[in-house]
C-alpha cells in the first residue's frame, strides 16, 4: 500500500503550474500517495519579519493545519522547509514528520523510473545557503546524473545566500549572480542551467528569455525523462514578452483582472536580466 | 474557563530566549562579518567586523544599530557561512535573522531599516494560480 502524503508546496511555486503538476506526478510513480497544499492559505509567514505578530499567527494556523492531515509532510519550498525547522516548530507542535522533496527523491533514486533520454550538459544553480539544511549541492549533481543522456559539469560557481528571490531588494548582487553563472556555465561548456529551487528559477530563467542560456528546473528534466507530459507556461510567457497577453488569451486574464495583469503580473514577465 | 492562549506568544517566547542566548554567547570577535559574502554589498561597508558585530547586538538589545550594522543585516540572504566560523557556537545566522526582524519594527521596536513591501505579493501569487490551476485544483489544492 502506497503511504499517504502531504505536499506542501509553498506559495511562490503558484507561478508555475507544471512543476506542481510534474512533482504529483513523480510522486505518484515512486509510490506516494500525494495530497497538494499551499498558496496563501499555507503560508509559513517567513515573508513577513516585519511583523512577527502577523507571522506568528501564520505559522500556527499552517501546523494545525498541517497536523490536521495526519500525514508526512513532503515540503518543496526551501523558505518553508528552513522557516519549520528554524521558527515554526519552536512555537507550535509540530505532529507529523517533514522531508524535502529532493530528500525524498533522493532516498528513492533506485526506483527505475528515468528511461528517456535528455541529452543535455547541465550546470547545477547552486547557493551556499539551505545545504546544511538538506545537502542539495550533493544529492542534485547525482540525480541529475542518473537521467540518461544528460552529463553534469560544474562551472565552480557558488552564489552567495539560499536563493534567488531574496535579492529581489538587492539589484547588484542579483546581477552578479546572473552573470557569474552565465561565466561559469561558459567555462564549463554547459548547454542548460538547471535550479533546484523554484525562487531561482523564476529569476535565471530570464537568462532563457533573454536568450543567453537554457534554463530548466530539475523536475522539468526528471519529468522528460519519465515521459510525463507538462508544459512550461511561465517559460514560454516570459521567452514571448508582451506577446505572453495573447498567449495567455483573454479569458484567463479576465479571472485575475486586466488592471492586475498589466499591474502587476505582466511587468514580471516581461522583466529581463542586465547582463553584462 | 481556561484562559485563551495568544497566538504566537510561544514563537515570540522562542524568540526572546534565542536573544538572550546570542547576547551571552556572542564575544564580538567579528568572525562572522569577516567570512560573510554579503558583507561586500552594504550600503555601509565596514573595515571594522569587531564593531559591526557589536552594532547587530545594540539592535537585538532594541537600541539604535549603527549604519555599518543595519547595512550588514540588510543585506543577509542567509548563507549561512558565518554558522561555521563561529567558534562560539552563537548561531550568526539566527543572530542575523532575529536582528533583521527586530531592526524592521517586527518585533516590538521601533523600525530602523527600511524594505521595500511588495503590496500585490499574495494577490500576484493567487493571480499565477488562477492562469494555470483549474477552478477544482484551486478549491481543493489552496
Amino acid at each position: 500500500m502506497s503511504e499517504k502524503v502531504t505536499f506542501w508546496y509553498g506559495c511562490n511555486v503558484l507561478r508555475h503550474g507544471d512543476i506542481i503538476h510534474a512533482c504529483l506526478d513523480i510522486l505518484r510513480a515512486v509510490g506516494y500517495e500525494a495530497s497538494p497544499v499551499g498558496g496563501p492559505d499555507y503560508c509559513c509567514g517567513t515573508v513577513r519579519d516585519a511583523n512577527q505578530m502577523t507571522a506568528g499567527g501564520m505559522a500556527t494556523r499552517t501546523v494545525g493545519k498541517l497536523n490536521d492531515r495526519g500525514a508526512r509532510v513532503v515540503a518543496w519550498c526551501p523558505s518553508c522547509h528552513s522557516h519549520m525547522h528554524d521558527f515554526m516548530e519552536k512555537g507550535n507542535d509540530r505532529q507529523f514528520d517533514m522531508t524535502y522533496m529532493v530528500e525524498l527523491l533522493y532516498e528513492n533514486r533506485q526506483t527505475p523510473l528515468l528511461k528517456h533520454k535528455v541529452p543535455m550538459k547541465v550546470m547545477l544553480h547552486k547557493h551556499i545557503g539551505f545545504n546544511e539544511l538538506v545537502p542539495v549541492n550533493r544529492m542534485m549533481p547525482e540525480l541529475l546524473g542518473m537521467i540518461p543522456g544528460i552529463e553534469v559539469v560544474d562551472g565552480g560557481y557558488t552564489a552567495p545566500g539560499y536563493m534567488c528571490a531574496s535579492f529581489a531588494a538587492l539589484p547588484k548582487a542579483l546581477e552578479d549572480i546572473h552573470a557569474s553563472t552565465m561565466r561559469a556555465a561558459k567555462a564549463c561548456g554547459a548547454e542548460a542551467v538547471v535550479t533546484t529551487f523554484h525562487q531561482c528559477y523564476r529569476e535565471i530563467v530570464g537568462l532563457d528569455a533573454a536568450r543567453a542560456i537554457d534554463v530548466y528546473n530539475y523536475i522539468h528534466l526528471i519529468a522528460r525523462s519519465m515521459g510525463l507530459p507538462y508544459e512550461d507556461e511561465y517559460k514560454a510567457w516570459k521567452r514571448a514578452g508582451d506577446g505572453a497577453t495573447q498567449m495567455i488569451g483573454a479569458e484567463r486574464i479576465a479571472k485575475v483582472g486586466v488592471e492586475f495583469y498589466e499591474r502587476a503580473v505582466l511587468p514580471e514577465l516581461k522583466k529581463r536580466p542586465n547582463l553584462r | 474557563m481556561s484562559e485563551r492562549p495568544v497566538i504566537g506568544q510561544r514563537l515570540k517566547e522562542y524568540q526572546v530566549r534565542e536573544v538572550e542566548r546570542i547576547l551571552g554567547a556572542c564575544t564580538q570577535c567579528g568572525k562572522c562579518y569577516e567570512v560573510c559574502p554579503m558583507a561586500q554589498y552594504s550600503k555601509a561597508p565596514s573595515k571594522d567586523s569587531k564593531a559591526t558585530v557589536g552594532g547587530v547586538l545594540a539592535v537585538l538589545r532594541g537600541e539604535k544599530g549603527t549604519p555599518e550594522a543595519l547595512g550588514w543585516i540588510g543585506v543577509c540572504t542567509r548563507s549561512g557561512v558565518c554558522v561555521p566560523a563561529c567558534p562560539e557556537n552563537v548561531d550568526p545566522k539566527m543572530m542575523m535573522r532575529l536582528a533583521r526582524m527586530t531592526a524592521l519594527g517586527g518585533r516590538g521596536q521601533p523600525k530602523q531599516i527600511e524594505v521595500k513591501e511588495d503590496r500585490d505579493y499574495f494577490d500576484r501569487v493567487r493571480a499565477f494560480a488562477k492562469l494555470q490551476l483549474t477552478d477544482e485544483e484551486l478549491k481543493d489544492w489552496t
